[in-house]
């Protein structure tokens, strides 16, 4: 049995807004296993990103866990301190973030921003330093006499690129990578897509991937958890949830994907809305847009359960 | 039918559209308002400004009423047969007397019309100005805006103070009167609005809807009336409540140096007389009120102004 | 390299603006009511002098050679004499321009870090009893009346606690005695500046502060932020390094559309204190309708506001690199 990584128990998060209080995530329970990927995928507001910052331990000031653990090599990230947390963070939990946004700071050259994390957090010389941000330039395919530029002399892809590498930076033991190839433009998100699977392969890295897509998910990982209204509904091996998808959320994601080969169908969206997370529905958050519900869907909450080899349900109609 | 009856009843149709339609559209506007106050309400520091508006406001309107009870309370011509110099607060006087024996509240009354005159004349040419260059330039580009906009850097530039001044010197051998200050004060402020207005312009200028426009046949003039001009109210209006303290500010900059109208009371120009007549430091019931007033006014519109602004850009909004 | 390129670019710009503002005056002087000749020429001077202005400046001549006149004599130093003091006009101004920009710019300077530094320093502190009541504070400063804040600074600290002096640069008593050295007539300068150095301070200082606080509170929302925290930095060096570092940037644009408004205080705290500088002399000028005078010292000032406005934007571009020259 391989190594747990990570193991999120129970994990319940909520924000404090001016119009109540938000229940972003319910009951969030899966684990990582030692040179896994496992994809999150879900729609926008599911939650992704939230399960990330708390992880990290940099969830907003009106945000908190409320319940739950998240055991990362053996030990609960919620009970450390917050300097415990700053040695930890990059070093052992990296983060890609999506290049779109301004992630990176405008005003610092990108080498310097890479150096910082690397200074920060290991006893290297500056010179040391400077070798490793080029050879990591060489691992993501940047030229390295591009190191000494600032961010708005990339171009998107050459961002994403770049994060990357600073996400590689400590060789940390778990990198979550939220959203790395939305906003790009499709030639180069394979690009980015390609170098990721590369990399897993040569470097054996344990991530998260986090997307709205699951067609990239697919391509990247080996787990995938579907997350729907900041509850997790399914989780299974890749190859098991794309031939055998058992909970309605999960059909209905991977029906509204045309496929490239197939005939030409309509489209089959799935019709409503994500519920408003400050005043969820009663039981099952899936069951207005569910047209197969039945009475008790509507009442009870259902719970995460092992259906076949590590595949995980959390409906009551399976 | 008869074909002038189908004109008369079209007419007739037609004036009816033309009134609903207005109604709608104000109607539309005072919810908009309505809206829009709601969230400056919430604003507390916006409130307050507001309140101190309408103290100065009620001060104004109190400027008529008092030289009515007794002509001793005339700002500039109002004798008290007892006093003949600068007193303190007393009964009959509750800020005190000038140096000429003239009551300070009256005057200090009289000082909030001034500045509600000037700072609201002054700011209403200065946007009318700005907004119609800013549009100008904005929409015609090229020649018209590389002019347009080189000529307001030129202004924006240079200090509108010392400006006045210098005319000061050519125009009115040192001293203006109190409309040509106004004026001179609206033809110097205009750049910065433009500028705004113009990038707003060359914003709207690329939405969708100016294209239709242009496809469907409208005139030039038609576009930058209907679609332009409503999108470009607000900002010019947020921008008149700068120019008002901007005004305000200017002139009594100018009274306190000495170049002001003599023949009008205002509160730079009381400011002006303490200094200039020694009693800046025997007097603080002189010195104080009208210091304290312009100090005051610029705050409220300062605090006004940033509420609206949160108003017309969502983001600022609950930081 | 482009920096160079822009700095240049500007510099042209700003030769250009002066050249058309000289020749705005010269409009406005020349179209002036009244007779033109006595803008330049004081009635009382000899009959040598007049004749001599009136060749210097081309009144005899046609517009146009008035005009290229009249410019080459004012690349020549040659304002013509000041009515009141009787004097070439240069050698009155050139020493104005001087004091004037040793308030000025050490008013501006300290303003500016003042600002930056305590506006990082209250965004951090946001929502504490501290942050609350330096921002009212700094409110009040930032739209207090300024001759009126230079005479109540007056009355506190010079009438009522003799503290500093009351107006003026230098003390006689010092500058006239041959036995005192340089250190202590730089101290005596410098004892005159402190109160208008400090009226004209405040203001400046306090809408910096606000700018910044501002500007600081946007930036720590930034995404960039996010990664600072993420790479598991210190909380200093994300607030120095990372946000201040970006939030600065619009508090220099701040300073430089500021820069006329500045000049206007510091024309009225020059007068109030009676600092022996430009503004002084230009508010002088005029109230005694001494044209020359009051031309040149215009002229001077604008010169002044314009290289002050270059600087700043050259410091802005180095700053920011994003701009593209």
């Amino acid at each position: 049995m391989k190594k747990k990584i990570l193991e999120i128990k129970n994990l319940h998060v909520q924000y404090k807004t001016s119009k109540g209080n938000v229940q972003a995530i319910k009951n969030v329970t899966f684990d990582i296993e030692k040179g896994e990927s496992i994809g999150l995928v879900g729609e926008s507001g599911c939650g992704k990103t939230t399960i990330a910052m708390a992880i990290l331990g940099l969830l907003p000031s009106n945000g908190e866990v409320t319940e739950g653990q998240i055991i990362f090599n053996g030990e609960d990230l919620l009970t450390k301190t917050e300097e415990e947390m700053r040695q930890l963070r990059w070093l052992k939990i990296s983060m890609i973030f999506q290049a779109a946004m301004n992630a990176l700071n405008p005003v610092i050259r990108i080498e310097d921003q890479i150096l910082e994390a690397i200074l920060t957090h290991t006893p290297m010389s500056t010179e040391d330093a400077k070798a490793r941000v080029k050879e990591l330039y060489q691992m993501v395919g940047i030229d390295p006499t591009r190191a000494q530029d600032y961010p708005h002399e990339y171009s998107g892809g050459m961002k994403q690129r770049a994060i990357i590498a600073m996400a590689l930076a400590c060789n940390p033991d778990l990198i979550i990578a939220d959203e790395p190839t939305t906003a790009l433009d499709v030639l180069v998100r394979d690009q980015i897509i390609s170098e990721v699977v590369k990399l897993q392969e040569e470097l054996h890295m344990t991530m998260i991937y986090i997307s709205h897509d699951i067609s990239v998910i697919v391509e990247t990982c080996n787990m995938i958890g579907v997350l729907y209204a900041g509850t997790l509904v399914e989780y299974a091996p890749t190859a098991e949830l794309i031939s055998n998808p058992l909970h309605p959320y999960t059909k209905g994601l991977l029906a509204s994907y045309p496929s490239i080969k197939g005939e030409i169908k309509k489209l089959d969206p799935i019709p409503g809305e994500p519920p408003p997370l400050i005043n969820p529905p009663p039981g099952c958050r899936f069951h207005p847009r569910n047209p197969g519900k039945e009475k008790i869907c509507t009442e009870k909450e259902p719970i995460l359960r092992l259906i076949n080899d590590r595949h995980y349900v959390a409906c009551h109609l399976v | 039918m008869h074909p002038e009856e189908t004109k008369k009843k079209t007419l007739k149709e037609h004036l009816k559209y033309r009134y609903h339609s207005r109604k709608k559209k104000l109607l539309f506007t005072l919810k908009g308002f309505h809206a829009n106050w709601l969230i400056f309400k919430k604003n507390k520091m916006g409130l307050f400004g507001l309140g101190l508006l309408i103290c100065f406001g009620l001060m104004a309107l109190a400027s008529f009423i008092l030289p009515l009870i007794d002509p001793m309370y005339h700002p500039m011509t109002g004798v008290d047969p007892m006093i003949f110099s600068s007193k303190g607060p007393s009964l009959t006087h509750w800020l005190g007397t000038d140096s000429l024996g003239r009551d300070i509240l009256s005057q200090l009354l009289v000082g909030a019309r001034v500045a509600f005159m000037i700072g609201v004349s002054a700011a209403f040419m200065t946007v009318t100005i700005g907004t119609t260059v800013g549009l100008l330039a904005g929409y015609f580009g090229k020649t018209v805006d590389f002019l347009l906009m080189r000529f307001a850097d030129i202004i924006l530039v240079l200090p509108d103070l010392l400006v006045i001044i210098i005319l000061a010197a050519v125009i009115g051998g040192g001293k203006l009167s109190i409309w040509n200050i106004v004026i001179v004060i609206s033809l110097l402020g205009w750049a910065g609005t433009a500028r705004v207005v113009r990038s707003q312009t060359l914003s709207l200028k690329q939405r969708p809807y100016v294209d239709a426009a242009k496809i469907s046949g409208s005139s030039e003039f038609g576009i930058i009336h209907r679609h332009i001009v409503p999108n470009i109210i607000p900002l010019s209006l947020l921008y008149m409540t700068f120019r008002v303290t901007s005004a305000i500010l200017v002139e009594a900059a100018l009274s306190f140096l000495g170049f002001g109208d003599t023949s009008t009371v205002s509160w730079g120009m009381m400011l002006q007389w303490c200094w200039k007549t020694g009693h800046m430091f025997k007097a603080p019931y002189w010195l104080l009120p009208p210091g304290i007033s312009i100090s005051l006014i610029t705050l409220s519109f300062y605090l006004i102004g940033r509420a609206m602004e949160e108003i017309v850009n969502p983001r600022l909004r609950e930081r | 390299m482009n920096l160079q390129k822009y700095i240049l670019r500007r510099t042209i710009e700003i030769i250009v603006t002066l050249f058309i503002i000289i020749s705005l005056l010269f409009i406005l002087f020349r179209l002036a009511p009244g007779d033109p000749t006595s803008m330049i020429i004081d009635p009382e001077m000899t009959p040598e002098d007049i004749e001599h202005f009136r060749d210097a400046f081309g009144l005899n001549d046609s517009l146009w050679v008035q005009y290229v006149k009249y410019i080459f004599n004012i690349f020549r130093g040659e304002f013509g004499n000041s009515f009141h003091y009787d004097e070439p006009v240069i050698g009155i101004i050139w020493d104005k321009l001087l004091n004037t920009i040793l308030l000025f710019t050490t008013a501006t300077l300290l303003a500016a870090f003042a600002g930056i530094t305590w506006g990082k320093y209250i965004a951090w502190k946001r929502g504490t009893w501290l942050e609350a009541t330096i921002t009212f504070t700094g409110l009040l400063l930032h739209t207090i009346f300024l001759p009126w804040f230079a005479l109540l600074a007056i009355w506190i600290f010079g009438f009522k606690l003799n503290w500093f002096p009351l107006n003026g640069m230098m003390t006689p008593e010092v500058w006239l005695n041959p036995d005192t050295g340089i250190f202590r007539k730089v101290l005596d300068i410098i004892h005159h500046m402190m109160l208008p150095l400090f009226v004209l301070f405040t203001v400046d200082f306090a809408r910096s502060m606000l700018v910044m606080k501002s500007s600081m509170l946007d930036t720590l929302r930034e995404d960039y932020i996010v990664t600072a925290k993420a790479k598991g930095l210190k909380d200093r060096i994300i607030r120095n390094k990372h946000a201040a570092r970006n939030a600065m940037l619009p508090v220099v644009t701040s300073v430089s559309l500021s820069i006329a408004f500045s000049i206007n205080g510091s024309a009225i705290t020059e007068t109030v204190f009676s600092w022996p500088g430009l503004g002084r002399e230009l508010v002088f000028a005029v109230s005694n309708n001494d044209y020359p005078l009051a031309q040149a010292s215009f002229l001077l000032i604008s010169a002044l506001v314009l290289v002050a406005n270059l600087i700043s934007d050259i410091l802005y571009a180095y700053l920011d690199p994003r701009i593209k020259y």
